[in-house]
C-alpha cells in the first residue's frame, strides 16, 4: 500500500515537472519571439535615424562615403536579422539585430559630429566668399565708374574736335 | 554710334561682372536647382558579369548565379530594400505604371544605402531544393538563395507553347521616404524566367 502511494506521489511529481517545464519552455519562447521583433524594430529605427543623419551630413557639404559603408553593413545585418526572425531563429535575429543597432548608432552619432564640422566650414566659407565678392563688387563698380568718365571725356573731346561738313 | 548707346552697353557690362562677382557668394546661400532627371537603376547580369548566359534552365540541387545592381541618380544618398520574389506564369507583377508592388510574399531582401551617382552589386546565388513534377504541373517547394532555404510552394502547369515549366525570379525595389518615414515601391523590377522542365 505504501509503495502504492509513494509510486502515485512520485508520477504525480515528476508530471508536474514535466508540465511546469513544457509550460516554462513555451513562455521563454513567445518571449523570444517578441524579444526578435522589438530588436529588430530598434534596429530598423537605428538605421533610418543613422541614414536621415548621413542625409543631413550630406546636405551640408560633408564627406560621407565612408558613413554609408558603415550604414551599408548595419542595413546588411538588420537584413539578417529580418530574415532570421522568418524562418523563425529568434536567437540569431537579436543578436544580429543588436549589431545593426550598435552600427546604426554610431554612424548616427558620426554623422551628427560630421554635420557640425562640415555647417561650421560651410559659414566660414561662406564668409569668405561674401567678403570675397564685397570686393569684387566695389571694384568692378569703381572700375566701371571710372572707365565710364574717361570714356565720356574722351567721346566729347572727340565730337569737339570734329569739323563740320558743309554738304 | 550715339553716346547714349554706348552708356546702355557700359551699365549691362558693369551689371554682367557685378553678377559675375556675386555668384559665389549667392550660391553658397542660395540653392540653385539641378537640371536633370532623378532616377534609380536596377538591373541583372550573368554569372560573367555580363548581359549574357543568365540561368534559364534549371535543375533541382544545381546552383546559379547573377548579379544584382543598383545605381543611385536621385541626387542624394538614398536608402534602398530590394526584394526577391518568385512567381508562375499566371501570378501578377509588379505594376509600375500605378506603383503597385507585387502581393507575393518575399523570400530574400537586400538593403543598401547609395551614395548619389554611385552603384551598389551583390552577387546572388540559387538552387532549386525541393521540386517535384506531377503529369503536365511543375511544383517548386523551397529554393535556395544566398545560401539560405526558403519555402516557395509554388506551382506551374505546362507551357505548350513554350513548352516549358515557367517561374519568374524577379528583384522589386523600395525606396526609404524620409517625408513618409516609410519604405515605398519605387517602380522597379527586374527578373529571369526559369525553366523548370529539366
Amino acid at each position: 500500500m505504501l509503495h502504492a502511494n509513494k509510486l502515485c506521489f512520485f508520477s504525480v511529481t515528476v508530471s508536474l515537472f514535466v508540465l511546469s517545464s513544457i509550460l516554462m519552455l513555451s513562455v521563454s519562447g513567445t518571449i523570444s519571439q517578441k524579444e526578435a521583433v522589438l530588436s529588430v524594430s530598434e534596429a530598423e529605427q537605428s538605421v533610418v535615424r543613422a541614414y536621415k543623419a548621413v542625409l543631413d551630413a550630406e546636405r551640408v557639404g560633408a564627406n560621407v562615403s565612408s558613413l554609408l559603408v558603415s550604414l551599408n553593413n548595419a542595413t546588411g545585418l538588420l537584413s539578417e536579422a529580418r530574415m532570421s526572425i522568418e524562418t523563425g531563429n529568434f536567437e540569431k535575429a537579436v543578436r544580429f539585430a543588436a549589431l545593426s543597432s550598435e552600427v546604426g548608432n554610431g554612424v548616427g552619432s558620426e554623422a551628427e559630429r560630421l554635420t557640425v564640422e562640415a555647417s561650421q566650414t560651410h559659414a566660414a566659407n561662406s564668409w569668405w566668399s561674401l567678403v570675397e565678392s564685397g570686393v569684387v563688387v566695389v571694384v568692378v563698380l569703381c572700375a566701371s565708374v571710372l572707365g565710364y568718365r574717361y570714356f565720356k571725356r574722351r567721346y566729347y573731346m572727340r565730337l569737339l574736335k570734329m569739323r563740320p561738313r558743309v554738304g | 554710334m550715339r553716346f547714349q548707346n554706348y552708356r546702355t552697353l557700359f551699365r549691362v557690362a558693369g551689371l554682367t561682372c557685378v553678377l559675375l562677382a556675386v555668384y559665389p557668394a549667392l550660391s553658397t546661400v542660395v540653392t540653385f536647382p539641378e537640371g536633370g532627371e532623378r532616377f534609380s537603376e536596377l538591373w541583372l547580369l550573368g554569372p560573367g558579369h555580363m548581359a549574357e548566359n543568365y540561368p534559364f534552365n534549371v535543375r533541382v540541387g544545381e546552383q546559379y548565379s547573377i548579379y544584382l545592381g543598383l545605381g543611385n541618380h536621385m541626387g542624394s544618398s538614398m536608402y534602398y530594400v530590394i526584394y526577391v520574389r518568385f512567381r508562375n506564369q499566371t501570378q501578377p507583377v509588379p505594376n509600375v505604371t500605378i506603383s503597385m508592388p507585387s502581393s507575393l510574399p518575399s523570400l530574400y531582401e537586400f538593403r543598401a544605402a547609395v551614395l548619389d551617382g554611385d552603384t551598389w552589386e551583390k552577387l546572388v546565388t540559387f538552387s532549386v531544393l525541393e521540386a517535384s513534377r506531377c503529369e503536365n504541373s511543375s511544383f517548386v517547394n523551397r529554393l535556395v538563395i544566398n545560401d539560405r532555404a526558403v519555402l516557395v510552394n509554388s506551382s506551374a502547369i505546362w507551357d505548350s507553347e513554350n513548352r516549358g515549366f515557367y517561374y519568374q525570379l524577379f528583384f522589386e525595389l523600395w525606396v526609404y521616404n524620409v517625408a513618409g518615414s516609410r519604405f515605398q515601391f519605387h517602380d522597379r523590377f527586374v527578373g529571369i524566367w526559369l525553366n523548370m522542365t529539366g
